[in-house]
């Protein structure tokens, strides 16, 4: 696959995140190895996403650190940061035009191929680039999302919850994406409250409870310590 | 004084026909209509003596541009620094036509000139400002995930921004392109209409006319723009990130 890049390692160190005077993320201390899929797993409000946001800037913790292969990623220039590490969100967004403009969207030299190639990386024909954003189902337009980050060639991709506005053959597909975007050996790091998800996609994974790491280890030896009240 | 009482005629036919129907707009009608006439008459004392002088006529424009900056910073709640905003854009539209009239020697650089000039410049510049200001302060906020979805494209905050700046100017400068597009057609305008009751020819008033429309064009799309892009940058936090807009 063209569009995987080497991929990146992530560190974070002494992770605090405050919103509101409330604490998100407390001393936060936590590594993705890179060419994988980690899945952060953990109950609603535990501070995943914010966890997900402090790593490509989109929020910027009280303190501690994000190391992007060692170097921090305040060092980098956001935008720099932003297509090494892309990211995926809950709700699939794509912006006013066609597939094609949406996958160029910001971008000023591709050619035709790149866009074909991404569109394939996500599952999806080469024929979608001549298609309107607004005739695609939920499940096709996170596709498209996906191919839009992975266009920029990404060292890494962060995705929040990528499958929870989906019906169930649209998140089996999007999840078999994942799987086959770790098997092509992309850093890739999974939002997910659904542990089964969790298990179904990644090799590792980081339990989150209460703005805290709670456990790491594969998905199957963090389900011990989930939170008997978060069912 | 007779012939506004007798116009006052039809206020009355306006709050008979909202106690007939139920309207419950009587007591509006009665304190809009004795709104109107004291603070024109005020306007129109102040004016009087302004006339006679430039340096009062000048400090008069600064009232109204101080007046028209706090009433769009007050619509602009929830913008960081909404003051400072409101009064360059108001001020750059305003200064950078009044520069063409009175530089141009369009018009001489006398009170009886500056006055209604200034007024429909900076009049017209804050309904521009406030539009552009809310709507962009609206955009942001309610497009909060598709401004982040561009960001996290790898593109800097303006040009993640830009489509919803473009939203707000276009919004602000529509209605002046309408009423330019439509003048004589649809109404006739407010300097034409005056100019015709104040006894001048029709071609005396339809070049008056002109000379506002077009100054007005130029000071609206220099306010709208200017708040579209001041609004814009408040709102762009360190690390190419966006303060989304507290709640109104």
């Amino acid at each position: 696959m063209t569009h995987v890049v080497r991929p990146c390692r992530i560190d974070i160190e002494g992770l605090d995140l405050d919103r509101g005077g409330r604490p998100v993320l407390r001393a936060v201390d936590v590594s993705f190895r890179p060419g994988i899929v980690t899945a952060v797993v953990g109950p609603s409000g535990a501070g995943k996403t914010s966890l997900l946001r402090c790593m490509n800037r989109l929020e910027e913790p009280g303190s501690g650190r994000v190391l992007i292969d060692g170097t921090d990623a305040r060092e980098l220039r956001p935008t720099d940061l932003r297509r090494r590490v892309g990211m995926i969100f809950q709700t699939p967004v794509l912006f006013e035009g066609g597939v094609r403009a949406n996958l160029s969207y910001g971008l000023d030299h591709l050619d035709g191929s790149s866009l074909e190639d991404a569109l394939e990386a996500a599952a999806l024909p080469a024929s979608f680039l001549e298609r309107e954003s607004s005739a695609l189902s939920v499940g096709q337009a996170q596709r498209v999302c996906i191919a839009r980050a992975l266009v920029r060639s990404p060292q890494a991709l962060l995705m929040d919850e990528p499958t929870s506005a989906l019906d169930k053959d649209a998140s089996a597909r999007v999840e078999s994406l994942i799987r086959s975007l770790g098997e092509r050996g992309l850093t890739v790091i999974v939002v997910t409250h659904d542990l089964g998800e969790a298990k179904r996609v990644a090799s590792e994974a980081v339990l989150v409870v209460d703005g805290r790491v709670a456990a790491t280890g594969s998905p199957e030896e963090i389900e011990d310590s989930w939170p008997e009240e978060a069912g | 004084m007779t012939d506004i009482a007798v116009v006052l005629l039809l206020v009355g036919i306006a709050i008979f026909v909202s106690w007939r129907f139920r309207l419950a707009l009587e007591k509006d009608f009665v304190v809009a209509s004795v709104r109107a006439i004291v603070q024109l008459g005020v306007v129109a004392l102040v004016i009087s003596l302004v006339f006679e002088n430039l340096a009062l006529s000048v400090a008069f424009v600064v009232v109204m541009l101080s007046v028209a900056a706090f009433t769009s910073s007050r619509r602009l709640r929830g913008v960081p620094r909404a003051g400072i905003i409101a009064t360059g854009a108001i001020g750059a539209g305003a200064v950078a036509t009044l520069a063409v009239i009175f530089g141009g020697r369009v018009l001489d650089l006398e009170p009886p000139f500056i006055i209604p000039i200034a007024g429909m410049a900076i009049g017209n510049c804050m309904a521009a400002v406030s539009v552009a200001g809310v709507r962009v302060r609206e955009e942001i906020s309610d497009k909060n995930l598709e401004v982040e979805a561009r960001l996290a494209l790898g593109v800097s905050a303006h040009k993640a921004l830009e489509p919803y700046v473009r939203r707000a100017a276009t919004v602000s400068l529509i209605p002046i392109i309408d009423t330019t597009k439509t003048v004589g057609l649809v109404t006739l305008p407010g300097a034409f209409t005056g100019m015709l009751l104040g006894g001048a020819t029709p071609y005396e008033a339809a070049r008056v006319q002109l000379i506002v429309l077009f100054m007005l064009m130029g000071s609206i799309a220099i306010a709208g723009m200017a708040t579209a892009a001041l609004v814009t940058r408040a709102f762009v936090a360190e690390g190419e990130r966006i303060v989304v807009p507290a709640a109104r």
